[in-house]
């Protein structure tokens, strides 16, 4: 009996609470929405850091038009529905005029059907489902590109330098390695490439002995594989197919873009070829700024190129914002937002139009070489 | 289909099965005396390997000093977790026991993920115990042909325990009626606890081999091979060593064979199998292949 | 007279602030402290639910989730629209243009449910205590499986989109007090209830006078599987989205906390259960990103709720195992009894009142011991 009673009167208060909050602010409330633990952890957290850094630097140089950004985050757990109630409580309770995060497209699925519901506009950091945008809405932007994109770039290069048959690995438990794997199927026979095999795993079984040993058995004379996995699987499939003596090339997606692979796989982290969103050995001006500036700010070089997915997301909402007359207007930052033309990021080129909400990016190729990635070629 | 290939998804079957059949030991040596389910025996695999990875950090330190530690202190959890948690619900229903271990291995994850961060991280021993071997279709591992090994022993070991020592019979005789055992002067707190010991540390020993085998670990590493192994014990006929071996190996090898047997559009369905062939063992076989006839079905 | 017999006490308690509650967030519709309270409506249903199997047949099962998946994809696809449908090769043309009133459609989800229930009910049933804990636990792996592989059907991992938000206050609350008060009646009031009792404090004895048990555990298996699948759909229109990581393990152990914490004895124990664990985690959440007290900021400690609930669930179990409300069945007996609105009429309910005041008051002047 009490414990309701108290239930009640403590709902009341927050909710009176929450209330009288929203109707005083000065700082612009920014949502980044990121899974800082569990799968997505890994790619997930450079790209807080990246976001978090510009809106430092955009504060440091005196905010958007006066007025500074506070970034409010909670974390996702990698869990759809803690991700869906981090969005809501972010809109509704802190009072965010623009939400932005995630690296993978089940979890923007979840939190941007609330946006889109609440009319909030959301910048999906890292997520490329290539339908992403339509999914949910017109208050939807994309700051990468789609996978169609990432998986055609690898697809062109592995036909042209590394062989014609390949073997794919794919998880069945995660949209993006699904998606992932078709495009890519499509664009490599669509050149002639063949598709000698194909086997599927779930996501986070530590096994792989008997996939391997199915690939070992029937390799169809493939020239190398194909691995569409999300990062925190990507170490231990290197690492497992390499004890068991399998020496191919391995080509990837931006999911195999983590310093986990060569952390786990160690010295076996040979020949593996990922398609991603940016790579940190362009001399670009811009590019190296922000390396440097990462590195100044958390001692490490950008771990992988979500980092500065994350960098430019916060760019962009920025430039957006100081357009706007009213920071609390919500349709206004969309249309703002949606009006963005040749804004020159870190990763690329992002215009968006009214029928698009995914800039036309290229990717790059790089290589895990002594454990870092080296880039190899744009595509 | 040749030969060679069947008979390397049995080998890979045999990896797994070994694996689990050591956390069905474990499951069966604790469920065997209290009617415990411990969901928490999975995470203290964890605890055990994640304090090897500390050792580890730390060179100059020998590996079987490393994996006395780690197990030592799967024990200590054991014991901790026993005392706290079990001891004080001893009587209560076997539901309650269920839940306080879920909320245990709850716990413990959580725990470990704040102290460790949640990442995978690699998980490397000496060369020496990963060297691998070829012959055929057929890879083997120092690790894998140890775990094999200590099976055997400690399947022997456990046997000769339980039939030949005092404080093997006491399980024994606490195992058949906890309450009657008290009465004849059993100390079941002691007994109890030596269960708890060869347990846990038998969970911190799979830890190892599991850590060993996959080269990865992470907080959340010890929970599905803990359900699975459970399966296993349940399968074999819980409560009997035998049976536990017997019915993770035939968990490990059905695994293997359903993945790499059956067309790729079915195998993402392995885990949903494994399940499925339990619950149609237990139909058939109430208590499990090798159980006692006290009942598992009403 | 005690404070909690009293009808107008209970009155303001079960019925009054809580009305009044849900007449403030129906107002403010959307907002994410009027979800969260729909939450708490839905895990209510779905914590009372698993009490009917779990504590009043004497059967323990973990296999929520799953019932919860059937009733919220059932539903799902029987609401989204069609161009929602477009993307799901496998459904037969038919189905693509055909859509259903959301009444009819959760209808539709715990009779979806229901079934899967009666079909893995006669073999699983047969199974005792742990056994058949884990053959459920089972039974989450087995529908999490189809869910992500059956791409034409669920639209694999992706899961569905766009499901109508028909999940308001309104709503969720008319449906719960609805099956609520199915359930409250079945078990407290009906020979049903009490067969059911009987059977889980003996079974034998309760066969020898005539309980059926196979169909008592099949029936309330499938009472219980209907109204999770309703939980389940509403929980989808509430979130919009759904798939299949939504529904396992960690949300399936979620509502058995629920009915441990309550009190899994009493269908009242489900809503207590319910409210705890849909707040709690709310209030301990700042701990996680770095609580300032007095000044000083805390490091972010992600986890730390996770932890505080394990623990707190362990020492509830060990210091009040039957759970918070034990055996009461004080709200539903509030809610649905004549009694709390007759006696509102009724002049000595305010003499009780008074009285039982006067002697609280006199019993504080005396000191505590006379009190008691």
């Amino acid at each position: 009996m009490k414990k309701k009673l108290f239930g009640a009167v403590l709902t009341a208060a927050v909710l009176a609470s929450s209330m009288t909050a929203m109707a005083e602010e000065e700082t612009i409330k920014i949502g980044a929405l990121f899974n800082l633990t569990g799968g997505q952890a890994s790619i997930d957290t450079p790209s807080y850091q990246g976001f978090k850094l510009r809106a430092d630097e955009i504060n440091a140089a005196g905010g958007i038009n006066g007025r500074q950004i506070e970034v409010i985050s909670y974390d996702g757990k990698t869990d759809q529905a803690t991700c869906a109630n981090n969005a809501k409580k972010m809109i509704d309770v802190d009072g965010c005029v623009v939400v932005s995060g995630f690296s993978d497209s089940n979890y923007a699925l979840a939190a941007g059907a609330i946006a889109q519901e609440r009319q909030v506009p959301f910048v999906i950091t890292g997520a490329t489902l290539p339908d992403l945008c339509e999914q949910i809405g017109d208050y939807a932007f994309m700051v990468p590109f789609g996978d169609d994109t990432c998986a055609y770039a690898a697809a062109e290069y592995a036909y042209a330098e590394i062989g014609t048959k390949c073997y794919m690995m794919v998880d069945q438990s995660m949209e993006f390695t699904k998606t992932l794997a078709s495009c890519f199927e499509e664009r490599f026979t669509e050149l002639g490439g063949e598709i000698v095999g194909s086997d599927s795993y779930m996501n986070g079984d530590p096994d792989f002995s008997a996939q391997i040993d199915r690939f070992l058995n029937d390799e169809g004379g493939s020239e190398f594989l194909f691995f569409s996995s999300v990062p925190n699987d990507a170490g231990p499939l290197v690492l497992q197919f390499r004890d068991k003596g399998v020496t191919l090339p391995i080509v990837s997606g931006d999911g195999f873009d983590t310093p986990l692979v060569a952390e786990v796989a160690g010295d076996q982290a040979y020949d593996v070829y990922i398609s991603t969103h940016c790579s940190y050995t362009n001399e670009a001006e811009n590019v190296q700024n922000f390396v440097k500036a990462y590195t100044d700010a958390y001692g490490t070089a950008p771990e992988n190129a979500f980092a500065a997915l994350g960098y430019d997301a916060m760019d962009l909402i920025g430039k957006a914002l100081e357009k706007v007359e009213d920071p609390t207007d919500t349709a206004a930052i969309r249309d703002a937002i949606e009006s963005t033309t040749d804004f020159k990021g870190v990763t690329g080129t992002i215009s968006y139009t009214a029928d698009s909400h995914k800039p036309d990016k290229t990717a790059s190729i790089l290589e895990l070489v002594d454990g870092q990635f080296q880039f190899i070629t744009e595509e | 289909m040749s030969f060679d290939y069947i008979l390397s998804q049995f080998v890979n079957g045999i990896k797994l099965g070994s694996i689990y059949a050591v956390v069905a030991i474990g499951y069966s040596m604790v469920y065997g005396i209290l009617k415990l389910i411990n969901f928490a025996h999975g995470d203290l695999m964890t605890v055990g390997v994640y304090t090897m990875l500390v050792l580890m950090g730390f060179s100059g330190i020998p590996i079987w000093l490393v994996i006395l530690v780690g197990c030592g202190m799967s024990i200590i959890f054991g014991m901790t977790m026993e005392k706290l948690v079990y001891r004080p619900l001893r009587g209560s229903g076997e539901e309650t026991t269920l839940i306080a271990s879920l909320a245990v291995s709850v716990f413990l994850q959580n725990l470990i993920s704040m102290i460790f961060s949640p990442q995978k991280r690699a998980f490397h021993l000496p060369d020496f115990l990963t060297q691998t071997y070829r012959l055929g279709s057929i890879t083997l591992s120092v690790m894998n042909i140890l775990t094999f090994i200590s099976i055997v022993i400690i399947l022997i070991a456990l046997t000769l325990m339980l039939k030949k020592t005092k404080i093997g019979m006491a399980m024994r005789a606490c195992s058949d009626n906890l309450a009657a055992s008290q009465l004849m002067g059993i100390k079941i707190n002691t007994v109890v606890a030596a269960a708890f010991v060869i347990g846990s540390g038998l969970a911190g020993l799979t830890g190892l081999m599991l850590a060993g085998e996959y080269k990865t670990i992470e907080p959340l590493m010890g929970f599905v091979p803990g359900l699975k192994a459970f399966c296993a014990a349940v399968l074999g006929g819980i409560g009997s060593l035998n049976g536990a071996v017997l019915g993770g190996f035939i968990i490990g090898i059905a695994e293997m064979l359903f993945a790499g047997l059956m067309p790729t559009d079915i195998t993402p369905y392995r885990d949903a199998f494994i399940f499925l062939l339990l619950i149609v063992v237990l139909l058939v076989k109430p208590n499990g292949i090798l159980g006692s006839s006290e009942g598992g079905r009403s | 007279m005690r404070y909690r017999d009293n009808p107008a006490v209970r009155f303001v308690c079960f019925v009054l602030i809580p009305l009044l509650i849900l007449i403030i967030c129906a107002m403010n519709r959307g907002h994410y402290y009027s979800d969260l309270i729909c939450l708490f409506g839905i895990n209510a249903i779905l914590a009372v639910s698993l009490n009917l199997v779990n504590g009043f047949s004497g059967m323990f099962s973990m296999g929520h989730a799953a019932f919860m998946a059937v009733g919220a994809y059932t539903s799902a696809l029987l609401t989204i629209s069609e161009s929602q449908k477009g993307r799901m090769a496998g459904l037969p043309a038919w189905f693509q243009t055909f859509t259903l009133p959301f009444p009819l459609a959760l209808l539709c989800a715990g009779a979806a449910a229901a079934l899967l229930a009666l079909l893995i009910g006669f073999p699983v049933l047969r199974l005792k205590n742990h056994y058949l804990s884990v053959a459920t636990l089972g039974l989450i792996v087995i529908v999490r499986a189809f869910l992500d592989n059956e791409d034409q059907f669920t639209n694999g991992a992706r899961g569905i989109t766009g499901l109508p938000s028909y999940s308001n206050i309104v709503t969720v609350f008319v449906t719960a007090l609805l099956l609520l008060y199915i359930m409250y009646r079945l078990i407290r009031c009906s020979s049903y209830g009490r067969g059911l009792i009987a059977m889980r404090d003996d079974d034998v004895a309760a066969q020898t006078l005539g309980v059926r048990l196979v169909t008592k555990k099949i029936s309330i298996f499938c009472l219980s599987a209907f109204a999770a699948g309703i939980g389940g759909a509403l929980w989808g229109h509430l979130q919009s989205v759904i798939s299949g990581q939504f529904f396992y393990f960690t949300d399936s152990f979620e509502i058995v906390e629920m009915s441990i914490i309550g009190g899994m004895f009493s269908l009242s124990g489900g809503i207590v259960g319910a409210l705890v664990m849909t707040f709690l985690p709310e209030i301990l959440a700042p701990l996680e990103t770095g609580l300032v007290i007095g000044g000083v900021q805390l490091p972010e400690l992600y986890g730390a709720s996770n932890l505080i609930l394990a623990v707190l669930l362990i020492l509830l179990i060990i210091f009040r195992r039957q759970g918070i409300l034990g055996y009461s069945e004080i709200i539903m007996e509030s809610i649905f009894s004549k009694r709390t609105y007759t006696g509102l009429f009724q002049a000595r309910t305010y003499r009780d009142l008074a009285a039982a005041t006067r002697a609280k008051l006199a019993g504080i002047g005396k000191g505590k011991q006379t009190c008691k």
